[in-house]
């Protein structure tokens, strides 16, 4: 049932496309999802992110009824659509590998949606050449489904979507079943099929790298619910809560004292972070100090005594650029950290004692 | 021995090669002989001992075909047939789905509830199903004896479409749901379409389980409906051998052809998406 879109850009920001709503469902063994809010604007992409298993299948195929809830509701374009059954929600689930009918032709499937709903002739033909115009298929109506390739079934499910043009769309790790090269194309005609008419798009991914290319913010979905829903770039600066940190993987771990001054005491030695990171940590409590390989700061040893002497114990090659494995020793206790090559001041190897520090400004503070 | 191994890789006429074409002679020949032998009594004319083949050939037997009891008799029996397929076809379809979604113990104790009427012999099941008939009055009825056939019918259609549905790609459902396809639309624009070759051989399998009863048709018609079956036992253990060959003929045929309509649409069997 799809309403009439609002005629002001402060109707659009008045009424998301798309709202949850301490959304909760089980599944699993687990406890599932427990309290999830959002809200899509019209034309907006957000990028589910999670550790396996969090529950980001569940909560699209929920979105779009095709997974029951145990509480909570789902709202599309202010309107409740909690109870309805998936025909009425004005919302269109894309499943990770595409579904096509194979019985009917490419333009057949796509015309699908406006068929069902009783539309018929010239104006179906019209928005069939659209969609396929739109994934850069021209031409392609009378193929049979069983016949394409499988980056063409891609984007005929998507051209299928979007002939239906749904307030929003749910798309399932739409790029993780494709290689390389196919990867770019289904990209594309995701960001084509946005163009078209702008829906609402959530689009659940587990590669972080794919975050960027698809979304304009990301929400990040731990424990349950959305721990942080920001650009994608503030997710991976900065991580709202230790979980978050975790499950980017790229945010090392040290245990850190807040002193009676405000500074943090850790292996690394003493962080002046300031007050805004490090929150409500009274003075002597125990949290939690999460950085990246690029804020560890090497010298050469000897310059300042009182610094934290580190031994390269090894070097590890990641993508994103080669790391020195340093052991840290901090009253008898033993850490390991990592410590970007790139731009370092000094130049060592394995078994050379350099001094580690940690650059404050990337450094996050974390309740224990 | 140099090269023997290369030999050993061209096959060649063995001892189990001979096996294998005796044994599918002795198949084709137990399937036809008994066939042929039956097409050829049933247009003897004079045919005595110890003559190997009949020395007349007449069709009076065939033409008596309208007058006879196997006339009525074979209506009697496509009907049946026809109304068992289909209504069990129909009847079945829903249950196999309902069965492919039940999950665990309750899948296996559904599965073994379809499966008992087909493992009963026909004769258990009639004479049970007698008390229930007659008691509501049907028995003695044609109505009576289409329930009575459609008790084993439905439950081995059941079975059929819980193996087709259990392969069934339950996004296909999903998908077109998420489309805006409402379930009667679902129905009627993707599952029967995709399931066209599965159904035609369930309306094919029904017609032949109720073919070729002969227990439950005696024991719930009470003689009152006369199926072939029942003819050309009648006409066996009158004597009347020309005419119960061409009875028993006329039983062969529709199973020719359900064959025939199996073998076409196994060929056309698409449950798997595109």
């Amino acid at each position: 049932m799809p309403t009439p879109r609002a005629p002001s850009a402060e109707r659009d920001d008045d009424i998301p496309a798309l709202e949850l709503r301490a959304l909760c469902a089980a599944f699993g063994n687990g406890a599932g999802l427990t309290d999830v809010s959002l809200r899509v604007g019209s034309g907006e992409r957000v990028a589910i992110v999670g550790p396996s298993g969090v529950g980001k299948t569940t909560l699209l195929r929920a979105v779009a009824g095709l997974a029951a809830i145990d509480d909570g509701h789902v709202l599309v374009r202010g309107q409740d659509v909690t109870a309805l059954p998936p025909e009425r929600r004005d919302v269109v689930y894309l499943h990770q590998t595409p579904v096509l009918f194979p019985h009917l032709s490419v333009g057949e499937n796509i015309a699908f949606p406006l068929r069902v709903r009783g539309q018929r002739g010239e104006a179906v033909r019209q928005r069939v050449r659209e969609a396929l115009a739109a994934v850069r298929l021209d031409g392609f109506e009378a193929r049979p489904a069983h016949a394409l390739s499988g980056g063409q079934r891609h984007r005929v499910a998507l051209a299928r979507a979007i002939a239906a043009r749904p307030a929003v769309l749910l798309l399932d790790e739409p790029l993780s079943a494709l290689d390389p090269a196919l990867r770019a194309d289904v990209g594309a005609a995701i960001t084509a099929a946005q163009a078209e008419y702008g829906p609402a798009m959530l689009i659940v991914t587990h590669d972080l790298d794919d975050v960027g290319a698809l979304a304009d913010r990301v929400a990040a979905l731990v424990d349950g619910g959305v721990a942080q829903c920001v650009t994608p770039d503030v997710l991976f600066a900065r991580p709202a809560t230790l979980a978050v940190a975790r499950f980017l993987g790229i945010y090392q771990e040290l245990v850190g004292r807040v002193r009676e001054d405000g500074m943090i005491a850790c292996a690394l030695g003493v962080v002046d972070v300031s007050r805004e990171r490090r929150g409500v940590a009274s003075t002597a409590s125990l949290v939690t100090l999460g950085f990246r390989p690029e804020s560890v700061r090497l010298s050469a040893a000897g310059c300042r005594p009182d610094a934290v002497r580190a031994r390269v114990v090894g070097i590890r090659h990641r993508p994103r650029g080669s790391t020195l494995v340093l052991r840290l020793e901090d009253g008898g206790a033993e850490s390991l950290v990592e410590a970007a090559i790139a731009g370092q001041d000094v130049a060592c190897d394995v078994g050379d004692e350099v001094v580690a520090t940690l650059d404050p400004p990337d450094v996050m503070v974390y309740p224990r | 021995m140099t090269g023997s191994h290369l030999a050993a890789a061209v096959p060649r006429p063995g001892p189990g090669r001979i096996v294998r074409g005796v044994l599918l002679l002795a198949l084709v020949a137990s399937s036809l002989a008994p066939l042929v032998l039956l097409a050829i009594w049933s247009m003897s004319g004079r045919w005595l001992y110890p003559a190997l083949l009949p020395t007349e050939y007449s069709a009076a037997s065939w033409r008596a075909l309208g007058a006879e009891s196997l006339g009525p008799a074979l209506v009697t029996s496509g009907a049946l047939a026809a109304a068992a397929g289909l209504v069990g076809c129909v009847l079945a379809l829903p249950l196999g789905r309902a069965l492919a979604r039940l999950r665990g113990w309750r899948r296996h104790v559904g599965a073994a509830a379809a499966f008992l009427p087909v493992a009963a012999p026909p004769l258990a099941l009639g004479t049970g199903l007698q008390v229930v008939l007659l008691s509501v009055g049907l028995g003695g009825t044609v109505a009576g004896v289409l329930l009575a056939h459609l008790v084993p019918a439905v439950g081995y259609l059941s079975l059929f479409f819980l193996g087709t549905f259990t392969l069934f790609d339950e996004r296909v459902e999903a998908e077109a749901r998420t489309l805006g396809a409402t379930p009667w639309q679902v129905w009627r624009h993707v599952l029967l379409p995709m399931l066209r070759g599965p159904i035609v051989e369930a309306v094919a399998l029904g017609f032949l389980i109720s073919w070729g009863q002969f227990a439950l048709t005696l024991v719930v018609g009470g003689g009152a409906v006369r199926a072939l079956p029942l003819e050309v036992f009648a006409l066996v253990r009158a004597g009347q051998d020309r005419a119960a060959a061409v009875g028993a003929l006329l039983l062969v045929v529709p199973p020719a052809i359900g064959l025939a309509a199996l073998r076409w649409a196994a060929q056309r069997t698409a449950v798997a998406p595109a």
